[in-house]
């Protein structure tokens, strides 16, 4: 059968960080190396694994399993909580190393990123470069870091390749193997198809990896995505680009999971006061303002609320921002214990903030914001503060990025 | 479960500076003097820099073969602390 795949040869490269955290934790004390053990936000009871060594993966204990079960699975598991600074440095140091091969290249999260050679003259293979980026992670930073490469002709087929044989491997796909790679995996092993998408794509008798390659670009945009989404994994399988494009930046916000739920007024409304500051600094660092704002909280006993509001006027300082999330959680069911909490601003458009504006209080406002940003930037976390942030700042910890790198330039100032 | 110690004293150090590229490790603790007992260090396991407020501390993972030592050098006030250790058999 013809699947039209793409002949073009790989030029993109994925590279991983194999365990990331539990790698840089066993750098780092060499006491831990080879042992299974994980890292955690928070040590305590019921803490979860946010990132676990080779030698714990072996043993069952991966990510999400919590510290009762780990040490049920392996009396001797070692949990560290994490040292964000040491994660910080890694990954600056796997963006220098990519920045010396291609002027092209994306950090997709804290350990992972894509080099696209399209356009760069290469004297060598894209293999050849794999192998010395490897070597690089081992001698300019440590010899317990351990990286996958893939390389494939998108980034999709990239980050799959760079996932076919951890830990340390590096992997090409291209049309020569493609089909040969989908005939010995399963549905839920194509990256972005989780059990949900993948029980939709089998009620449509989608079983298996060649049946989504071998079905049509309508079916799969009428009958199993109902959407463009449908065209985008068509050709996204026979190694297409769909994936180099900008995310829409659609929300600014935080969540914080409290470390013992409350709902105590004063203390809440400092936390809540402390989370916004942070919103608004990733809000300006955007530049964007906001025109919406959501204020959410889920209760210990279950169940949760939430409340927005859109505003006439679009919000952009920390003292706008306050006022409307405060008058919102007023709002919420005073007598509930509250589990988790979280504000979001949306509706962002670009900020025309070095506008003049015609009030003077408003050019007050905006200068005063700019100087405080300015200070804090430069003397680090939190210089200059909400007084009323002040137990807050005491009780929200910072902790590592997963998802998307936009803020990371900012947590490396502020960190 | 940790088997980090919290220690946060200060300590003397004796270390090695040396000419290296941009990318190499240029300071390296060589012997430590804590509580009146002098420690050779045998091993930079990892160096990383992170800040508090304005000023530059680097942090110095070493190991003298057995126990593993987190020291950190506060660029602004040039001294040593030994923040943390973790003995070889993370008892």
């Amino acid at each position: 059968m013809n699947y039209s795949l793409n002949p073009e040869a790989p030029k993109v490269m994925h590279i991983d960080l194999n365990s990331a955290f539990a790698s840089a934790e066993q750098q780092a004390w060499p006491a831990l190396r080879g042992r299974p053990m994980g890292v955690t936000n928070r040590l305590s009871k019921e803490c979860c694994v946010i990132a676990a060594s080779y030698e714990a993966k072996a043993l069952g204990i991966k990510v999400g399993v919590r510290r009762t079960e780990a040490m049920a699975l392996c009396p001797d598991f070692v949990m560290l909580e994490t040292d964000p600074s040491k994660y910080t440095w890694m990954y600056q140091n796997l963006l220098r190393i990519m920045k010396d091969y291609s002027p092209n290249f994306t950090m997709k999260s804290i350990d992972e990123g894509v080099i696209d050679f399209h356009g760069v003259r290469l004297k060598r293979s894209l293999q050849d470069i794999g192998y010395e980026i490897k070597r690089r992670m081992k001698t300019e930073v440590g010899s317990s870091m351990r990286i996958n490469v893939g390389i494939g002709p998108n980034r999709f087929l990239a980050k799959m390749a760079a996932g076919w044989h951890k830990p340390d491997g590096l992997d090409t796909l291209d049309s020569t193997n493609l089909i040969d790679f989908y005939k010995g995996i399963e549905l839920e092993d194509i990256t972005g198809i989780a059990e949900a998408f993948s029980a939709r794509l089998r009620a449509v008798g989608i079983m298996t990896p060649l049946d989504f390659l071998a079905a049509e670009t309508d079916f799969l945009r009428k009958r199993v995505f109902k959407s463009i989404n449908g065209l985008y994994w068509h050709e996204r399988l026979r190694g297409f680009e769909f994936d180099d494009q900008p995310t829409h930046l659609g929300m600014v916000g935080r969540q914080w999971v409290l470390k013992k739920a409350s709902a105590d007024d004063a203390w809440l409304r400092s936390c809540l006061h402390y989370l916004a500051e942070t919103v608004g600094m990733k809000l300006r660092y955007r530049g964007v303002e906001a025109r919406g704002v959501c204020v959410w909280m889920s209760f210990n006993s279950g169940g949760g609320w939430s409340d927005k509001r859109m505003l006439r006027a679009s919000i952009y300082t920390n003292q706008d921002i306050w006022l409307q999330v405060s008058k919102l959680f007023d709002r919420r069911p005073k007598h509930m214990v509250i589990r988790t909490m979280g504000l979001y601003l949306y509706q962002l458009e670009p900020s025309t903030r070095s506008q003049l504006s015609m009030f003077d209080d408003v050019i007050k406002a905006d200068y005063l914001t700019k100087a405080m940003d300015e200070i804090n930037d430069f003397y680090g976390n939190f210089t200059i503060f909400a007084a009323d942030t002040l137990i807050g700042s005491k009780n929200v910890k910072q902790k590592i990025p997963f998802g998307g790198t936009e803020y990371f330039n900012l947590l490396l100032k502020r960190a | 479960m940790d088997p980090t110690v919290a220690i946060n004293e200060r300590v003397d150090v004796v270390a090695v500076y040396r000419r290296g590229s941009e990318t190499d490790v240029r300071c390296i603790p060589h012997r430590m003097r804590w509580r009146g007992q002098d420690i050779e260090l045998t091993e930079l396991a990892l160096r990383h820099p992170t800040v508090q407020g304005k000023r530059m501390i680097h942090v110095f993972h070493v190991s003298d073969g057995s126990n593993n030592y987190r020291l950190e050098f506060d660029a602004e006030g040039l001294t040593w602390n030994l923040v943390a250790m973790m003995s070889g058999g993370l008892a």
